[in-house]
């Protein structure tokens, strides 16, 4: 049943992949033929392969999610094609490891509440990996956010993300009752006992570490982002996010105050256009890039995203700055239309946390869900200077393999949890 | 725990939505702004491929063409450094300033005007080419005004306008930089503490100093109080108006005079009190007369052209700020937070030279497309009308005076009769501007100038040679 809604929710995502991949291959070569065709069908045959799997191993899994990831990466690729040919097959071949990272979470995960058991293993393994992106990370724009292996980039932060948010789903489900038992009042707020405060503490000294160490205040407001919801949602206690969120705005200013890329980071948003051809320019080019774009944008492959050497004129334009080169070519009506695919991703994540029926699924479901928005949030938000800029992926759009990986293993997860639910309400 | 999961959603939806919204704004609301950003190199980009009309100058000599490299064309400029400010850049990197981006829908044939005819053409299989822009600046006046501000060393700025008609016949700003290598030179331009990209002629905001007095002997004038014989007595070198000293040059005592001795000799003392008498409210009436308070209409884009008037912390005060006493008797000779450019000021002594009508400055005489057919041709126009002719009269034989009596004695010369009036305006912490502002031949005017050198000598007078042989080359004596 909802495998075949999945595939009925595949339509939509058949034509625009198709249609897409042929408009970009038609503006590139100006002429379509079997190949810019063939693109867009191998994408949507990967998928649908995918899907036959689930009607196997997951047959009660969301309908939704897998189409939506689709649709998502689809745009992506696109996007990627249009910028640089090469990088869309190497995209290509992340999304395959993606999703055979999703078949074999499902596969290996049947039973993921097994987690529940691991999850200071999960803990150590995310910090650690973040660890080692501070000591061995390659510094780039500032922020060492990097892993060089060979000749593979790798970002363990994405990675990471996903480990410490099983962690907080184990470890907030077993100390939930503690943490929202009122002992005190501060301000008339109710308190928790100041022991259990430090968890809390710890996380924000660790998220506060990460923005001095790694350079980076997005990869630190997203680790703290998700820290605070999963509390929030553990212990309901609005006492959590409001505390964290002064400790964290604190911590910012305190950052601001000592840090130099961080104070940079915050005067090119103020004013990108006293810099222009410097510090401001990656950004002062993305304002202009979207303005381009205007209601109904350029057109795929019409946009002034290239100098005449193929190089592109917005450095990072196919991982950090993607929105802003389909801002361009897709206008706002594009760009709105993508938002709201994330927007009802975000739905559907929550929903699956909402409907299962034990702490563990949910507080995991909500994080994932929690950490997916915050995250398109803050590089959207960066690239149209509605907050400063950060280096940070566009979950499934954005070029870059540990991105992708790391997502579509988010994907099972939630695939798994929503499978358990729904079978358990059809028996 | 479903309840805070739901207000997370919430949360998402309002993050999501400012999200849509800040888009909306970018692309839509903000869109226009965004595009005639003169950083925006885009569009500039986008033009490369079409042939850039020619900019000429009133000789035909060519201040900008093109050469081909692939299927793009890039600009160059054969006269370097001889009129940037005017003229400007269009680059892929450095994005369009001055002429080249205001003009740039002809230069690029994509103004309404152009594009019927090259419609035509690209069916008649013509290759696209923008239309040439022909200025009104004379290279050889410009060079004089550049070299003679050169020589002395300083920055500073020269207009030329032509006195019936309101052309630009030079605008030069120093120090000056060459257009064809912003590339080598970017930085230093920029890190140059003497700006050198900066336009002085219309964008430098000096204070007047004693050439402010034709504004106040305008306003004295025309206010029916006072005749250019009116007594005055200064037997100190000093006045006490509201509480506040004002004294002359070096304290000097003038005795008994008339107003246009008081104009001549400059005489602050006297001044002070006219613009006591006269009051705010003419003052600023006469300025606003003249043009104060609001942009000179010009060819250059709009933030290329400076307002004059009086202004605090770099922000334009409304002309109905108010005033004490000792603030507008300060005014009257022409200090008090007033600030002017060189432009406004070549249109003041325009406008004297002109029998009270103050002309619409422009450069751009006429656009040509490529067929030979004008499709604009400049007109003559009357900005503003601030005097009547008997005062602009009046004035003028008072500015005789000032060059053949007066403090403006540098820049007098046997060939032909100029009139002017100077401004030593005292600047902290350095020499004081030097301001040459007047017209030749007095007789029968055809060129106003306004000359403005920064950290100059205690008298000012370097200025009026640079006056002097400018309006000779202009006269072409």
């Amino acid at each position: 049943m909802q495998r075949n809604r999945e595939l009925v929710n595949f339509l939509p995502v058949v034509i625009l992949t198709v249609i897409g991949f042929a408009s970009v291959y038609a503006a590139r070569s100006s002429q379509v033929d079997a190949s810019s065709l063939s693109y867009g069908l191998f994408f949507v045959g990967l998928f649908l392969l995918v899907h036959l799997f689930l009607r196997l191993a997951a047959p009660d899994a969301d309908p939704f999610l897998l189409p939506l990831a689709a649709l998502m990466s689809a745009v992506g690729i696109m996007m990627i094609y249009r910028i640089n040919p090469d990088l869309a097959a190497a995209q290509t071949t992340w999304l395959m490891a993606g999703l055979g990272l999703l078949i074999a979470v499902i596969v290996l995960l049947r039973d993921y509440r097994k987690l529940d058991d691991y999850i200071y293993l999960c803990g150590v393994l995310g910090v650690l990996l973040l660890v080692v992106a501070i000591i061995a990370g390659q510094e780039i724009n500032g922020a060492r956010l990097w892993l060089k292996i060979g000749p593979l980039s790798f970002q363990p932060g994405e990675f990471s993300k996903v480990l410490i948010t099983v962690f907080l789903a184990g470890y907030l489900n077993s100390k939930q009752e503690l943490l929202s038992t009122t002992t005190w009042h501060l301000f008339g707020v109710p308190m928790p006992a100041l022991k259990h405060l430090g968890p809390l503490i710890t996380m924000w000294g660790m998220s506060f570490a990460l923005l001095l160490l790694m350079n980076d205040l997005g990869t630190s407001l997203l680790f703290f982002g998700i820290f605070l919801a999963m509390t929030y949602v553990a212990t309901g206690r609005i006492a959590y996010p409001v505390i964290g969120g002064i400790l964290f705005t604190g911590g910012a200013y305190l950052a601001y105050h000592i840090k130099g890329t961080v104070h940079t980071r915050v005067d090119i948003w103020i004013n990108p256009w006293s810099d222009a051809m410097g510090q401001g320019y990656q950004l002062v080019q993305s304002l202009f890039a979207i303005g381009d774009g205007g209601l109904f944008g350029t057109g795929l492959g019409k946009g002034y995203l290239l100098f005449q050497n193929g190089e592109t004129i917005i450095p990072a334009l196919h991982t950090d700055f993607i929105f802003s080169a389909i801002a361009e070519e897709l206008g706002l009506a594009g760009a709105t239309a993508l938002i709201i695919l994330f927007l009802v991703f975000c739905y559907r994540v929550f929903k699956i946390a909402v409907d299962s029926d034990d702490g563990f699924s949910k507080l995991l479901a909500a994080g994932l869900g929690a950490g997916f928005a915050l995250q398109t949030f803050v590089i959207l938000g960066g690239v149209m200077k509605l907050i400063p800029l950060t280096g940070i992926t566009l979950p499934f759009v954005s070029y870059g393999g540990s991105s992708i990986v790391a997502n579509f293993g988010a994907l099972a997860l939630l695939l798994l949890i929503s499978n358990r639910t729904n079978r358990e309400m059809r028996s | 725990m479903n309840t805070p999961i739901r207000r997370l959603f919430f949360i998402a939806v309002i993050l999501f939505a400012s999200l849509i919204a800040m888009l909306g704004y970018r692309q839509v609301i903000q869109a226009q702004d965004l595009a005639d950003n003169p950083q925006n190199t885009r569009k500039v980009f986008a033009q490369m491929r079409i042939e850039r009309g020619l900019i000429l100058g009133s000789d035909k000599a060519e201040l900008a063409k093109n050469h081909k490299e692939g299927d793009l064309y890039y600009r160059d400029y054969p006269t370097a450094d001889l009129v940037p400010h005017l003229v400007g850049y269009s680059d892929p990197t450095y994005g369009q300033v001055g002429l080249e981006h205001s003009q740039n829908s002809y230069l690029t044939g994509t103004a309404d005007e152009v594009e019927l005819v090259n419609l035509m053409d690209t069916l008649t299989g013509k290759q696209k080419r923008g239309a040439d822009v022909k200025l009104t600046i004379n290279p050889k006046v410009q060079a004089t005004a550049l070299s003679e501000l050169q020589k002395i060393g300083k920055r500073g700025a020269v207009v030329v306008v032509e006195v019936k008609t309101g052309a630009v016949t030079a605008m030069a700003s120093t120090p000056t930089y060459d257009p064809n290598q912003l590339a080598a030179n970017w930085q230093p331009l920029n890190a140059d503490p003497d700006s050198p990209l900066l336009n002085r002629a219309t964008l430098g905001l000096y204070t007047p100093g004693s050439i402010f007095k034709m504004i106040t002997a305008s306003a004295a004038l025309e206010s029916g109080g006072f005749t250019p014989q009116t007594r005055f007595v200064d037997e100190k070198g000093t006045v006490d108006i509201g509480g506040f000293t004002i004294h002359n040059y070096r304290v000097e005592p003038f005795g008994e005079h008339n107003l246009s001795e008081a104009f001549v000799q400059s005489i602050n003392t006297t001044f002070a009190q006219v613009g006591d008498k006269v009051g705010q409210d003419k003052l600023i009436e006469y300025m606003q007369k003249f043009g104060f308070y609001e942009k000179p209409p010009f060819d250059l884009p709009a933030d290329e052209v400076a307002a004059s008037g009086r202004y605090e912390n770099g922000e334009l005060l409304s002309p109905r700020d108010s005033m004490d006493r000792a603030q507008v008797a300060s005014m009257a000779f022409g200090q008090e937070q007033l600030l002017v450019t060189p432009l406004q000021m070549a249109l003041v002594a325009d406008a004297i030279a002109n029998g009270g009508r103050m002309m619409v400055p422009y450069s751009v005489d006429s656009v040509i497309d490529y067929n030979g057919t004008v499709i604009k041709q400049a007109q003559p126009e009357v900005w503003k009308t601030p005097l009547q002719p008997e005062t602009a009269g009046e004035l003028k034989d008072m500015m005789i005076k000032v060059v053949n009596e007066g403090t403006g004695s540098k820049a007098k010369t046997s060939k032909v009769q100029i009139a002017a009036k100077t401004g030593t305006a005292e600047v902290t912490g350095r020499g004081p501007n030097a301001w040459f502002v007047g017209f030749a031949p007095a007789d029968n005017p055809r060129y106003a100038i306004a000359v403005v050198v920064e950290d100059s000598d205690a008298g000012g007078g370097i200025a009026g040679p640079v006056m002097r042989e400018t309006l000779l080359s202009a006269l072409g004596l």
